[in-house]
């Protein structure tokens, strides 16, 4: 077992009888089943990790920005947020290079209860900033190392190295990288406006992606990161679009056909969109391969049929529909065949199927709105929030642990994250104004 | 994935192009009795022919890089007249034509809106000089993309009557909006009321 999941397990798995025997297994190469299992409970309660955040050490040129500090922040709090760690941080930086400062230093942080240690090492080059991260395990009476990781990004972009080095602690310790390296876009309603904007994940620096003065909504990222389908009325009529986040390339027309074209979601492999259309007659579910251009219906009904949204697999869809009255949420296959309904009563709007593939949460209106969830099956049905005020729309983080969703409660409509078991809600720190629908991103490449 | 993109990358573009170049070679939204509309869209890519059946296997021939040329028009009624439908703001408000109103989560046209849709009906039968753009709203409750869809639904409502009335279909164009383009922002009924309407803009052809 990997140093880092021994230790978490040791904390983790305390009041379990079960983890007793399973501390006592030989090294595994690679993931060891019985930690990830359970840092898998993601409830409010479970005991965290102590981590000591030291502040970051620049070496190699003077430290102009003070990103010793901010970068130490910023991993310090992607790793509150993931509710596993509880961080020790605003802590001198060690000096570079001396490895008796660095065992005085975890002498004392372990002597004050820490479990495990993160130094961050930066170094700004000319043409880039340069980290490093190492991670130590402070119950080990040398202090052992569990990991270490190199990173490079752009000098414009130093909190990417801080969402980075989270990310990699996170992955030490689960198996499974972090989410802080993302980006959410949203609709920002501005007047009689609509535009859509990306900001990072924890709120800071909104940048807007359109800014056609018109109504532009149901964002949705490409599995690469790199685009973003989208629904605007900047010609007059509601049309699919596809416009690039980080690049200067012209938006695409994806869908312009008579009636909506909306609804876009992208396959897990990104050759395809599933989306809405009603050219035919009604709103109708529709895939478009992007390669080709071609159009390929799956549903036909006269019923409405929208909201597609993909399992993980890429072999099943999940999308509403009203053909039997109210809104329901159903499932069919990547063809449009084998159609089975998930939910039987109320009045069910916006599923959104889980990356870990074992639940879709979907939005019920029972007078104000709600997020639920449950199993693909239809099983397993259960309440994630319980107002006040409407919460909707809701976007899942790239390793399933969150999700994102926007909400009334407080004045208007402003975006919330949320643990997926409905706990540990928050607003979006730093956002400001009103946003709704958010969605997202990928890890960035 | 270079390769695809490259495709997408000089497709797209220059089938935007096209559509500045020769305009949107699109049939307005007609007759509710008109059969799908051609696919024709120099829009965007789509495959010629009818949709695929339900649960069938892809009706998709391989997938064509190129503009879809136009699919035989079936059972197209013949005052379905080929066109670009103009675009919105090319229309303007018409105080003649007095919003129709809609229940919670309802499209179907209620006594009282009937009438107000009749008097609609004589005006434009007056002027019949002029295209009618219906649009389709909904009140803020409800989740945007169902709004959408629900918004569609009482547009074409809509619109079906006034062709019952005898309003001739290649006349009127649909668009819904959802709820993105409420009238009125207080969270109450009377407000709600406002925005679950149809609203109706003319040009002269």
């Amino acid at each position: 077992m990997k140093p880092g999941r021994r230790l978490l397990a040791v904390l983790v798995a305390a009041p379990l009888v079960v983890a007793a025997a399973l501390l006592a297994q030989p090294p595994a190469p690679a993931r060891s089943q019985a930690p990830d299992v359970l840092l898998n409970v993601i409830r409010s309660g479970t005991q965290k990790l102590n981590l000591f955040v030291p502040d970051f050490t620049v070496t190699g040129a003077p430290d102009t920005n003070n990103l010793s500090r901010s970068l130490a922040d910023v991993a310090g709090n992607d790793l509150k947020f993931t509710n596993l760690f509880s961080v020790v941080g605003n802590q001198p930086a060690l000096p570079a290079g001396n490895a008796d400062a660095m065992k005085k230093a975890w002498t004392e942080a372990a002597a004050a209860g820490a479990h495990a240690a993160l130094l961050g090492v930066i170094t700004p080059r000319s043409d880039r900033l340069e980290g490093e991260m190492r991670l130590f395990d402070l119950t080990s009476p040398e202090f052992r190392q569990i990991g270490t990781k190199r990173f490079a990004v752009v000098p414009s972009e130093p909190r990417r190295l801080a969402h980075k080095i989270a990310d990699e602690v996170v992955f030490q310790f689960t198996g499974e990288a972090g989410d802080a390296d993302t980006k959410i876009a949203y609709v920002a309603p501005r007047g009689n406006t609509k535009e859509i904007y990306t900001m990072d994940y924890d709120g800071v620096a909104p940048v807007p992606l359109t800014a056609n003065q018109s109504i532009n909504i149901s964002p949705r990222w490409s599995p690469d990161a790199r685009s973003l389908a989208f629904t605007s009325y900047m010609r007059g009529y509601p049309y699919l679009y596809r416009l690039f986040a980080f690049e200067r390339r012209p938006v695409q027309l994806l869908a312009g056909f008579l009636g909506i074209n909306s609804s876009p979601a992208w396959s897990p492999d990104g050759r395809q969109v599933a989306l809405t259309l009603s050219k035919d007659g009604n709103p109708e579910i529709y895939m478009l391969t992007l390669a080709t251009g071609a159009f390929r219906r799956l549903t036909s009904h006269p019923s409405i049929d929208t909201e597609p949204t993909w399992s993980p697999t890429g072999r099943e869809i999940a999308f509403v529909s009203d053909r039997s009255g109210p809104a329901q949420i159903y499932v069919m296959d990547a063809e449009g065949a084998n159609l089975r309904r998930v939910t039987q009563s109320g009045f069910n709007t916006q599923p959104r199927w889980s990356p870990k593939g074992d639940s879709i949460v979907f939005t019920s209106r029972q007078g104000s709105h709600d997020l639920w969830a449950v199993a693909p099956d239809g099983s397993a049905l259960r309440r994630l929030t319980t107002g006040p005020g409407d919460n909707e729309s809701a976007a899942w983080s790239p390793s399933g642990r969150h999700l994102a969703f926007q909400s009334n409660r407080s004045r208007g409509a402003r975006l919330y994250t949320m643990l997926a078991d409905g706990s540990e809600q928050q607003a979006v720190p730093n956002a400001t104004g009103e946003a709704v629908s958010p969605a997202w991103s990928p890890r960035l490449p | 994935m270079a390769q695809r993109r490259g495709h997408l990358h000089l497709l797209l573009p220059l089938v935007v192009l096209m559509l500045f170049v020769t305009g949107c070679p699109k049939r307005p939204a007609t007759t509710a009795a008109s059969a799908p509309a051609p696919s024709g869209s120099a829009l965007a890519p789509a495959t010629p022919g009818a949709p695929s059946p339900s649960g069938a296997a892809p009706s998709s021939p391989g997938g064509t890089a190129s503009p879809a040329t136009p699919a035989p028009a079936t059972a197209a009624p013949a005052t379905a007249a080929p066109g670009t439908p103009p675009r919105p703001s090319e229309f303007s408000e018409n105080p003649n034509l007095k919003d129709v109103y809609f229940d919670f989560d309802k499209y179907d046209i209620r006594p009282d809106d009937a009438r107000v849709l009749d008097t609609n009906a004589t005006w434009l039968k007056s002027n019949a000089n002029n295209l009618v753009l219906i649009e389709g709203h909904c009140d803020e409750r409800g989740t945007n993309e169902y709004n959408l869809a629900l918004g569609e639904r009482r547009a074409k409502a809509t619109m079906n009557y006034l062709v019952a009335q005898g309003i001739q279909a290649n006349r009127i164009t649909i668009i819904s909006y959802g709820k993105e383009r409420p009238v009125c922002s207080q969270k109450d009924e009377s407000c709600w009321q406002k925005n679950r309407r149809a609203h109706f803009l003319t040009k002269g052809r």
